[in-house]
């Protein structure tokens, strides 16, 4: 009985722990390169933010001395841009490349197709909201 | 009496704990589903009828065939300009002074032609080029026609002369961009610029649509 209700609770835990994690979305980097290179990056969109605060000041001031201008704009532009959930925003094509950026389900999607190249981003507009808040309070200006 | 309540009890925390993992499954978003690249690029999403968009597409006929198309939501320009701080751009106004304008006083001019009645201001007609400057329903026209080339070139713009005052409406020397943006979002659909040569066609036009058709 006791051993049942341990594992109810820890399933409940892995659950609660589960939604919290996933509830942003996932930002997803997909690249696969011709000669068999591929490199994908899932990362729960809800950890990006936290690990910010982890991070040493010393790590992210040279980031920030080059970043910190466009913080204010990634902010509001992030933040006008989830008024907008489905928006083709950029489209380039030509004989060769495709490239587009546009927002789905809340997600920036940014998509790259060229000859042996193809990289797909997408990234939960909340949580770029959520870094440029977290960016712009640690910057030496705020 | 214990052994049932025990047992109410763990059915609570398995209908809690079913509870936690449907939600989770509902407010998790199925990420593979999101990210896929592969769906419909000309779907056309009709947008709240108060947004307006401003569309840019540039075409280049040519041997690779190249295309550009930019859909940009006038609200959120006028919300993201404000925050660009770079060179002569400030608080959504960009600063010029005499130099660029060759001692053209463009305020005065503004003026001017914001007080004059409805009719054509500049027409030229020369052997490489037809340019005509007008006024007409509110709205200013400009219309440049090269001859000279091996496919003609044209050349015409259409901007609401309200759009024209909001541009003009900050100080002396600055275009205010947000007020300009803003002005803009209050008129029906209309095409502003049209650019035809022999490589390029560009087009950028006003509408409610949040993608090129």
């Amino acid at each position: 009985m006791l051993l049942a209700k341990l594992a109810l609770g820890f399933c409940g835990t892995v659950a609660l722990a589960g939604v919290y994690t996933f509830h942003e979305g996932v930002m997803r980097v997909d690249e696969d390169h011709h000669n068999g290179r591929h490199v994908h990056v899932w990362v729960p969109a809800a950890i990006v933010p936290m690990a910010l605060h982890v991070v040493p000041s010393r790590h992210l001031e040279r980031a920030l001395e080059h970043a910190g201008p466009w913080l204010p704009t990634l902010r509001a532009l992030t933040k006008e841009l989830k008024k907008y959930p489905e928006a083709e925003l950029v489209e380039v094509d030509d004989a060769n490349q495709h490239v587009r950026i546009r927002t789905h389900l809340g997600k920036l999607l940014i998509d790259v197709t060229e000859p042996g190249e193809t990289v797909h981003v997408a990234c939960p507009l909340a949580m770029m909201e959520d870094i440029a808040r977290t960016l712009e309070a640690r910057s030496p200006a705020a | 009496m214990n052994v049932p309540a025990s047992r109410l009890i763990e059915k609570i925390a398995i209908t809690l704990a079913t509870s936690l993992l449907a939600a989770g499954l509902l407010l998790t978003p199925v990420a593979a589903a999101q990210a896929s690249p592969s769906s419909g690029s000309g779907q056309n999403v009709s947008a709240s009828s108060h947004d307006r968009w401003l569309h840019v597409r540039v075409t280049n006929p040519g041997k690779n065939e190249e295309t550009v198309r930019v859909n940009v939501p006038l609200e959120l320009a006028e919300k993201v300009l404000p925050t660009i701080n770079k060179n002569r751009l400030h608080s959504g106004k960009v600063s010029f002074d005499d130099i660029d304008c060759h001692g053209v006083d463009l305020h005065a001019l503004v003026d001017a032609v914001r007080s004059s009645k409805d009719g054509e201001f500049v027409t030229v007609q020369s052997k490489d080029s037809d340019v005509r400057v007008a006024k007409q329903n509110g709205y200013l026209f400009v219309h440049v026609f090269e001859k000279n080339r091996p496919k003609h070139s044209q050349v015409e713009v259409k901007v609401p002369m309200k759009v024209v005052d909001a541009l003009f409406s900050a100080g002396k020397d600055e275009l205010d961009l947000v007020a300009a943006l803003h002005a803009l979002s209050s008129q029906g659909d209309t095409e502003l610029v049209s650019v035809k040569d022999e490589e390029n066609t560009v087009r950028v036009w006003l509408d409610s649509k949040n993608s090129t058709d």
